[in-house]
């Protein structure tokens, strides 16, 4: 391996991912006990409702706080998410088999984020917002609104769960298990990865930042 | 012949009418006394012997030792709070008053069981709705779904911290061979407690009474929602009274629970995936390799 690295993630990003976690996983374990029949017993006495709602103001209040502190990298986060080619397509085309243990040549070069983790960032930023207007409307309007529109909500901020638990599977799989992604939970530790894995993953990002160096 | 037909529809529309209107009420309470467990505890509130005394909401402060909010009055009477969880239900009707006692129905399809997170409530053996206030999380989903309106919560708007409260059908007493504290300080014999099935057999005999000079008069709770645990003889239809007509568990608790099931289905499916992945990329990539 080479010895120099390519910066992949500034320090105030990697925090940001590990609080945003950190409070995710809260919400995820307070909110699973309500959920999935059979665990409700835990939430017992209502304690882990208020760590609930603690953590979503760490999880909400956070990613609103990263805007002023970050405003590039936030700002292209929206745009990654939302701008899609032709690369994209052929990316969803080749994936399957490519994480199979597939050929690698046939994926096409992506940017700073592949189409995987560009739909990642959709599921993050819906289902976000799903959570943050049911939730807020089951905390703070029940008894306001009318019995219905409460439990749609609860209903709708359950699906969002299974979505966004699920697609949170996939992320911790591919970034950190699978055989294939070698470098990906260590660059969001210290923020660097391998030129030859940039290369690999991220060629067109790869070759954009090599442009930015001689410039 | 032209005579005897039209005769003949007279008195078959009329007959309809009958059969609409008065003795199949009767017949779907004495059906429903058939079909009633022989264990399920009941109370039968008779509207009509309700004199309005607010006894049964005494009582029940006295009994759960709940404070005294406010002194009932008819005009205003106290709505179901936390700490209040039986009051009545007015109205006045040219120029006296009518009342009917209101608290929790204990349901036998109960939504409010059907929701409940943490299992705070639940069925009791003996039929009603039994709460378990230590268990109780404070989601509110119990109040949201009741299609009453019963379950009550003290909420702290700031830290969401909430508790719940309702009639508890006076569990100790009832498990201990005695009534529950309202229907034993009812003065008038208007609340009856006793085997759901003989106050349904009790209700039937009161309702042909009533019905030959009020064919308006029903029973409430012998069939709604799976049978309540908490019946009502009215003179007038349900509506008159505050109550739904055809109460219903509403649909999203039935969606909901075909969520939660939906997501211990995509859990393992996702997990599973992953096992088989891991499994064939990592062989085909050892094989590339070499």
């Amino acid at each position: 391996m080479e010895a120099r690295t390519v910066e992949r993630f500034k320090k105030r990003t990697i925090w940001f991912h590990w609080i945003h976690t950190a409070a995710f996983l809260l919400l995820i374990i307070t909110g699973a006990i309500l959920f999935f029949p059979g665990c409700g017993g835990a939430a017992a006495g209502g304690a882990t409702r208020i760590i609930h709602h603690i953590a979503s103001v760490i999880f909400i209040g956070g990613a609103i706080l990263y805007i002023p502190l970050n405003p590039k990298r936030a700002l292209q986060f929206v745009k990654d998410t939302l701008t899609w080619g032709k690369d994209d397509i052929g990316w969803l085309l080749a994936a399957p088999d490519y994480y199979f243990g597939g050929p690698e040549d046939k994926m096409p070069p992506q940017g700073h984020i592949n189409t995987g983790q560009k739909m990642w960032q959709a599921v993050v930023l819906g289902t976000g917002v799903v959570f943050l207007v049911t939730g807020a409307i089951m905390w703070f309007a029940r008894g306001s609104i009318s019995e219905g529109v409460f439990q749609w909500c609860m209903v709708i901020h359950g699906l969002a769960f299974i979505v966004a638990l699920a697609m949170l599977f996939v992320h911790i799989y591919l970034g950190a298990l699978h055989p294939r992604m070698t470098e990906s939970l260590r660059s969001m530790l210290n923020g660097k990865i391998s030129p030859k894995y940039a290369k690999h993953h991220y060629g067109k990002w790869y070759e954009e930042s090599l442009k930015e160096e001689k410039d | 012949m032209e005579l005897k037909r039209r005769d003949f529809l007279k008195i078959s529309t009329g007959a309809a009418g009958l059969v609409l209107l008065q003795p199949s009420n009767i017949d779907k309470v004495c059906e429903a006394a058939e079909n009633s467990s022989n264990e399920d505890l009941a109370m039968l509130v008779d509207v009509s012997k309700c004199i309005g005394c607010w006894w049964c909401y005494v009582a029940c402060k006295q009994y759960n030792g709940l404070p005294e909010t406010a002194t009932p009055k008819p005009d205003d009477p106290p709505p179901l709070a936390p700490d209040t969880w039986t009051t009545l239900f007015t109205k006045k009707q040219g120029n006296t008053w009518k009342f009917r006692k209101q608290a929790c129905m204990h349901c036998t399809d109960a939504a409010c069981v059907n929701v409940c997170p943490t299992g705070a409530l639940s069925h009791n053996k003996l039929g009603f709705v039994q709460y378990e206030r230590d268990k109780c999380s404070g989601c509110g989903y119990c109040s949201q779904y009741c299609p009453f309106e019963v379950p009550q919560l003290q909420t702290n708007k700031v830290s969401g911290d909430a508790l719940m409260d309702k009639c508890t059908f006076c569990i100790d007493r009832v498990t201990n061979g005695q009534q529950t504290a309202c229907s034993e300080a009812c003065p008038t014999g208007a609340i009856s407690f006793g085997k759901r099935k003989e106050l349904l057999e009790e209700a039937s005999t009161r309702l042909a009474e009533l019905q030959k000079t009020n064919p308006d008069a029903c029973l409430y709770g012998a069939n709604e929602l799976g049978g309540l645990h908490v019946m009502y003889i009215l003179e007038e239809s349900p509506e008159k009274q505050g109550l739904p007509a055809d109460p219903k568990v509403p649909a999203a608790a039935m969606v909901h629970d075909v969520f939660q099931w939906l997501g211990v289905g995509a859990v393992a499916a996702v997990l599973a995936g992953f096992g088989l992945n891991y499994l064939v990329a990592r062989a085909r990539i050892a094989k590339e390799e070499k």
